[in-house]
């Protein structure tokens, strides 16, 4: 009798934490994406022997919908990589084609940096495809933050086996992630700083994503601009409207 | 000068002993001369399918790219670089190349390849690429063109004058994307190479790949390929630590190994031959020691020095030997250029096997003189060496022994 009430409290106080966790992710990821978003960045890849910088425009609408137009360097200027729900489809004015990246290229760099063609169909389900526990309290730059624990869910297409991302507790904002494999091994980190005012919202504007077996490879993000919730159509995230960015 | 001229009356007394003597001399050194020119001829014939087909006699290349084959390891073709490569005066030809890989797609199908970029002219007088044209025309430097491998066109479904689309990884991780009309069509033995290359012009290349002015390699070509790794070393010495000089040999150590492995077979193949040689040159010797005991005894016993009769018949050994050995090589020499003018055609499965590999299904013979040389030399010292027989039966010969009938 006595167990069992014990059992049931410890349920209801893992359901809590539980609940209270993905609330902590649901918040930070609104926070950060919004309904919807559109943003300048600069891209920096940084390789031992050189680095390159790609200037950016993204379009974000939901989980589902994400347009990136690439501004420069002139010769990629006006690629396009659209993403409608799980596919990704890649416009390349030189070939006055678009292409649907094939699953086989998911896992590879996506132009050359850090981030695989994976990143950007994926990143959206933080908050669905994951089940979240708090691990503990951290201080993260000065600022308390929650370290929580990211196990993908049955049944879904999630590359890690594993993310333990630092959240800010004042502002709701990621600062840390680790990503690990499925053995449990650290493969990447990324890092969030610079944290700045951007259209009303404390955001950070800084971001590097460093592997951890590669030694001097990382690819760093600055935000130039970001806004967030202007309405952008559904009819905007398509292959037609691609063609037109440029 | 009295032994001598003996020696020359007694080797025409019995003008048939003589004459079978010489004989077995003379197809000893024909056929180990024809083995030798044989085997030296093979080989050269596969260093130089392998090597003019693709790698060349030597590459540079920026230092670690053989380890490490990607397009961040391309260099800058420096002008300095150019010149240090022109001045020496080993090297014949020179072109450079910038190789990657890249994703071919035509409608619905996509074929992984490597896009080669060359230039036209240097590269086809160093590879023959021309003649490996199956259809179509040779590309031009300054036109956009591809040549396509047989192999890799017809998985595309694609035909002459149609538009191929590669899209890939260019060099620090932009993105190499382009479209090129298919001009002309080569084809590969290796159908390794026949499903994956494809040339266009290096401009073209160094453009899509977003690697101006840069290449992945420099291909060679010498005046001449012997001192091969001297020539490379000098050259190593002379370009620096930024870039590595390699031979054939290092680049494709398979190909060394496979030589050196057939060599050693040959080895033993040329031992037995050696020693088949030797038998046929000693049954001539044991007959004429056996028909001339007689003679032999009767000049002893009328008092010719034991010492003087070996000198004699030591002239008389070399003398035979001497005349095998020049009649071999004079008629050697027509017979192995003859084949080497028309060489051995191998037909049947065998051929096949071979042009798989990329090779010329063909045994031609090498001119190369060191292989009548050293072959006769050999048969020289195994025909003097056996004339020791005869100087051992004169020393224990014993007179009345001998002419007993």
């Amino acid at each position: 009798m006595k167990f069992t009430f014990t059992f049931i409290f410890f349920s209801i106080l893992i359901f809590c934490n539980a609940q209270n966790a993905t609330e902590i992710v649901k918040r930070m990821d609104d926070n950060m994406r919004g309904k919807s978003s559109q943003a300048e960045l600069l891209i920096r890849t940084v390789r031992p022997n050189w680095t390159r910088e790609m200037s950016v425009k993204t379009w974000m609408k939901g989980p589902n919908f994400a347009m990136i137009l690439i501004l420069s360097p002139a010769k990629e200027k006006g690629i396009v990589f659209l993403k409608r729900k799980k596919e990704v489809w890649n416009w390349i004015p030189a070939l006055e084609r678009t292409i649907k990246l094939p699953p086989s290229m998911m896992t590879n760099s996506w132009m050359g940096t850090d981030f695989t063609n994976d990143d950007l169909v994926k990143e959206a389900s933080a908050v669905e495809d994951y089940t979240h526990a708090i691990l503990k309290d951290t201080v993260i730059a000065q600022s308390p933050c929650y370290l929580i624990e990211f196990l993908p869910k049955l049944n879904t297409a999630v590359v890690w086996g594993k993310l333990i991302v630092a959240i800010d507790k004042q502002y709701f904002i990621e600062r840390y992630t680790a990503f690990y494999d499925e053995a449990g091994k650290l493969i990447n980190i990324m890092l969030a700083d610079e944290l700045k005012i951007m259209d009303g919202r404390f955001i950070p504007t800084h971001m590097q994503m460093i592997p951890i077996e590669k030694n001097g490879h990382k690819t760093e993000l600055y935000y130039k601009s970001i806004f967030f919730n202007k309405t952008i159509e559904d009819a905007f995230f398509t292959t037609d409207k691609v063609k037109q960015l440029n | 000068m009295f032994v001598l001229t003996l020696a020359w009356k007694n080797l025409w007394r019995n003008r048939m002993r003589s004459l079978i003597t010489i004989a077995a001399i003379f197809f000893a050194v024909l056929l180990s001369v024809l083995t030798s020119s044989l085997k030296t001829g093979i080989f050269d014939n596969l260093i130089k399918n392998v090597v003019g087909f693709y790698t060349g006699y030597i590459q540079i290349h920026q230092n670690g790219y053989w380890n490490d084959q990607l397009l961040d390891n391309a260099f800058e073709l420096s002008p300095t670089l150019e010149e240090k490569i022109r001045t020496n005066k080993h090297i014949a030809y020179y072109a450079p190349r910038l190789a990657a890989f890249a994703l071919a797609s035509s409608g619905e199908t996509t074929k992984g390849c490597i896009v080669i970029g060359i230039d036209p002219e240097a590269e086809n007088i160093i590879t023959a690429l021309a003649s490996r044209m199956v259809q179509g025309k040779y590309i031009k430097a300054g036109e956009p063109g591809i040549l396509i491998a047989e192999g890799l066109l017809k998985r595309t479904k694609l035909k002459l004058n149609d538009t191929l689309v590669f899209i890939g990884q260019g060099f620090h991780g932009s993105m190499a994307a382009g479209k090129y009309p298919i001009k002309g069509v080569v084809h590969f033995g290796s159908p390794d190479l026949n499903e994956k290359v494809v040339y266009m012009p290096i401009g073209s290349a160094q453009e899509m790949y977003g690697a101006e002015g840069r290449a992945t390699s420099f291909v060679l070509a010498l005046n001449s390929t012997e001192n091969l790794n001297q020539i490379a070393n000098t050259m190593s010495k002379n370009l620096g630590k930024d870039y590595e000089v390699m031979t054939w040999e290092q680049m494709l150590p398979d190909i060394k190994q496979h030589i050196g492995g057939d060599t050693q077979n040959m080895l033993y193949v040329q031992a037995v031959l050696y020693l088949l040689i030797s038998f046929g040159i000693f049954g001539t010797l044991l007959m004429m020691m056996a028909e001339r005991k007689f003679e032999l005894g009767m000049l002893l016993a009328i008092g010719m020095k034991k010492t003087k009769l070996s000198i004699l018949l030591l002239t008389e050994s070399i003398l035979t030997v001497i005349l095998g050995c020049i009649l071999g090589i004079l008629t050697s020499i027509p017979l192995v250029y003859y084949y080497y003018k028309r060489p051995i055609r191998i037909t049947g499965e065998a051929a096949k096997a071979y042009e798989q590999f990329g090779f010329e299904a063909i045994f031609p013979t090498s001119l190369h003189y060191s292989n009548f040389i050293s072959q006769s030399v050999i048969v020289l010292i195994i025909g003097l060496l056996l004339s020791l027989y005869p100087v051992f039966i004169v020393y224990k010969l014993d007179p009345v022994n001998a002419m007993k009938k």
